[in-house]
């Protein structure tokens, strides 16, 4: 999140804003924290019912779209990481995300449509997600579930995130939300599994940064 | 990351006052007072505009520029009084919903015409959050500057 608002103050410009959407149904307990610790000047939301991955047809984080003054897309759904990261030590050493994405999102900030990460509209709708009737109604059956978390309600909140899971199973954001509120966590055994057997069946864990 | 202890840390309160209806729509929680009797959700027709945007009008019921012409199998008589058909609408627009009949709650996913333009000229979506300093966001407030959304979370 630091690297965000370092970004949002590089560009310094006042036509240019960051909207950090936080997909945790752990609410502002668990992203509260993290994104105080960024000091943002930006827009923070902690989207607990993932309205705004729904609204583009996100389903991983970090993904992110760049929407230009007239409110057209002119790029989307890539694994966004500010920075490359590494993290673990020797043979465990792994890294994800790049240091190419804030110099591109900076490129835009300043040249604007001239910018040559900006992409024709036929590209962007190329890369937007087609989502299947079922996929769709995977949204509605997640938000119920939070519904009846927030009431208390646990078995029914649990079926409907259950059901939400199986009417999209590409939804890393639905599985991964769940992990995370367990005790094996989003990032052990059973998330391994899946991110591998995603990559099996030749499905983007996250689509490719198309940067020159 | 692990946060069992926040998986269901609420305890049991009602969802709605007895006699109420529950609509869920693009993170709007709106309550009915009334509905019609019997299977699917008959809402009264002055509450279509609370609950999905949509205005009723003599030309049919209309969001922005888009009017959906309307005929009578939309309106139902039931108790002496009229409602109006929501899931019939719901259907017609092919707007995907889920419902739980026992506790009157009904969660709608999007309409699928207001998603229309992003598929097809790249118009980025409308939606409507709240920021953590208790501000309604919406996409379109932000035009005129250009804006990076990014979606991250703590797991």
């Amino acid at each position: 999140m630091p690297v965000w608002q370092r970004i949002l103050e590089d560009i310094s410009d006042p036509n240019f804003v960051i909207i950090s959407a936080a997909e945790d149904t752990g609410g502002e307990a668990v992203a509260g924290p993290i994104f105080d610790a960024a000091n943002p000047t930006y827009v923070q939301v902690v989207d607990e019912n993932h309205i705004i991955s729904s609204a583009f047809h996100f389903v991983n984080v970090p993904s992110a779209a760049w929407v230009n003054e007239e409110g057209r897309i002119v790029r989307i759904d890539e694994g966004t990481y500010a920075k490359l990261h590494e993290i673990g030590d020797g043979d465990q050493k792994f890294q994800f995300g790049t240091d190419a994405y804030a110099p591109a999102v900076k490129d835009w900030a300043a040249k604007g449509a001239a910018s040559e990460y900006v992409q024709p509209p036929d590209a962007v709708t190329g890369n937007i997600r087609e989502l299947s009737a079922d996929q769709k109604r995977a949204d509605a059956a997640f938000v119920l579930g939070n519904l009846f978390r927030q009431h208390g309600r646990k078995e029914k909140a649990e079926r409907y995130w259950n059901l939400a899971r199986s009417l999209n199973p590409d939804s890393i954001n639905f599985f991964r939300q769940n992990l995370t509120l367990s005790e094996e966590g989003s990032a052990g055994e059973t998330f391994l599994k899946l991110r591998d057997e995603y990559v099996r069946q030749g499905k983007d864990y996250y689509r490719p940064l198309d940067l020159k | 990351m692990a946060y069992p202890e926040l998986r269901h840390p609420f305890d049991e309160t009602p969802i709605h006052a007895e006699g109420q209806t529950t609509v869920l729509y693009q993170g709007n929680t709106i309550r009915l007072d009334e509905t019609g009797s019997g299977d699917g959700l008959l809402i009264r027709p002055e509450d279509l505009s609370r609950v999905n945007g949509f205005e009723l009008k003599p030309e049919g019921a209309c969001y922005e520029a888009m009017c959906i012409p309307l005929n009578d199998r939309f309106f139902v008589e039931r108790d002496g009084r009229q409602w109006f058909d929501l899931i019939a609408f719901a259907d017609l627009l092919e707007q995907p919903y889920v419902a739980d009949e026992e506790d009157r709650v009904w969660s709608f996913g999007e309409i699928p015409a207001k998603r229309e333009s992003m598929m097809v000229d790249a118009m980025a979506p409308d939606f409507e959050v709240t920021d953590r300093q208790g501000n309604v966001v919406r996409m379109s407030d932000f035009r005129g500057r250009k804006a990076l959304i990014v979606t991250w979370s703590s797991w």
